[in-house]
């Protein structure tokens, strides 16, 4: 009887265990790496479309795309494309939004003038590869 | 869907606004030249005074005798109104397109609010669509260019419902919401739609004849 007891705790104990490692790998397989744009101030905000969820390393690799600056760009001074620099150290505000982003200030504005940037470079190079989203639904998905 | 968003946000999208002003230019001069050759006494008789009295009265809701015989039609044309202007100039998602082309920005609104105003909107139309076929005094009036006018109207507010709502197929309604709104603002010039600029002025002659010829109220 006691061996039967300690057969069903071993047998469950075992269940549970694998169950739990079931779920967990799942949920590694399955998690996305979102790349957040300013999330907290986003939805906190009424007026602004659904969160979406940037997968980086799947977009890059569905894209072929080998080179950082190929989004990660960097501009001189006259407004000139750097050929070959990249800019994946830095945060986009630190440019874009009149650099002002590191000040908590008016984060709305901020905002705004964030989104039409990452619109701009998402839907412009969607358009010349006439491959990916455009229309807003596309990404930003309830 | 590259190709149609390409063309629909690019050279259409100058084509309409060239066609909307271009066409409203054009329509003010054509009725300007009209009224000089055929209605000379227009000019004679517009009077400032009695003009801004009588566009004043029909501006305020139930501020006129026909306003008041008619409530409902006056709470909803009003609502109306208001969420059709209102409602595509302070929505999010046309704020950014403005941000995004022409680096200027202003007020949004919830998305809530202008949810609820676009169902007004549509809601709306569905009276209106109501009112012509089941009144007689309506009725009567009615062309079957009444009901284009009236779709070409609901539609984009339709379309951008939908879209918002993500109901089956956005991603191409979207495309048909862009369209929709460029319908609209090319037919202002050329149909009835061109009261948004005409009222001022056919209300103000209503009001300056009925005060300095007929001295009475037009409200």
């Amino acid at each position: 009887m006691k061996r039967f007891i300690n057969n069903v705790v071993a047998a469950f104990v075992v269940a549970i265990i694998g169950v739990s490692l079931a779920v967990i790998s799942y949920g590694t397989i399955n998690a996305k790496e979102c790349f957040d744009i300013n999330k907290e101030s986003v939805e906190s905000n009424t007026n602004t479309r659904a969160f979406v969820c940037f997968e980086h390393d799947a977009h890059n690799e569905k894209a072929s795309i080998e080179s950082c600056d190929r989004c990660h760009h960097v501009y001189n001074e006259k407004g000139v494309l750097v050929d070959g620099e990249s800019s994946e150290d830095q945060s986009c505000a630190e440019c874009h939004a009149g650099g002002a982003s590191t000040k908590s200030g008016d984060s709305k504005v901020l905002d705004i003038d964030l989104a039409a940037k990452y619109h701009k470079l998402c839907r412009d190079c969607h358009l010349t590869e006439k491959k990916g989203p455009v229309a807003c639904v596309e990404c930003h998905k309830k | 869907m590259h190709d149609l968003y390409s063309f629909f946000t690019g050279p259409f999208a100058w084509l309409t606004f060239i066609v909307f002003i271009g066409g409203s230019v054009w329509r003010f001069s054509s009725l300007w030249q009209l009224a000089q050759k055929k209605d000379g006494h227009v000019f004679e008789y517009m009077d400032t005074k009695f003009a801004l009295r009588s566009i004043a009265h029909w501006l305020v809701p139930f501020g006129s005798r026909s306003m008041k015989l008619n409530p409902a039609m006056t709470v909803v044309t009003f609502l109306f109104h208001i969420c059709l202007f209102i409602t595509p100039i302070f929505v999010f998602g046309h704020v950014i397109l403005w941000k995004e082309n022409f680096n200027i920005s202003w007020f949004t609104l919830p998305n809530a609010v202008a949810d609820v105003m676009t169902f007004i909107v549509i809601a709306s139309c569905i009276f209106f669509l109501w009112r012509r076929i089941t009144l007689p005094e309506v009725k009567y009036l009615t062309t079957p260019s009444d009901f284009v006018i009236l779709f070409i109207v609901a539609a984009p507010f339709i379309t951008g419902f939908w879209v918002y709502h993500q109901f089956a197929g956005s991603a191409f309604m979207t495309i048909i919401h862009i369209i929709s709104g460029e319908v609209m603002l090319m037919a202002i010039p050329f149909t009835k739609l061109f009261h948004m600029f005409l009222f001022p002025f056919t209300r103000g002659y209503i009001g300056s004849e009925f005060g300095g010829v007929r001295m009475a109220k037009d409200w």
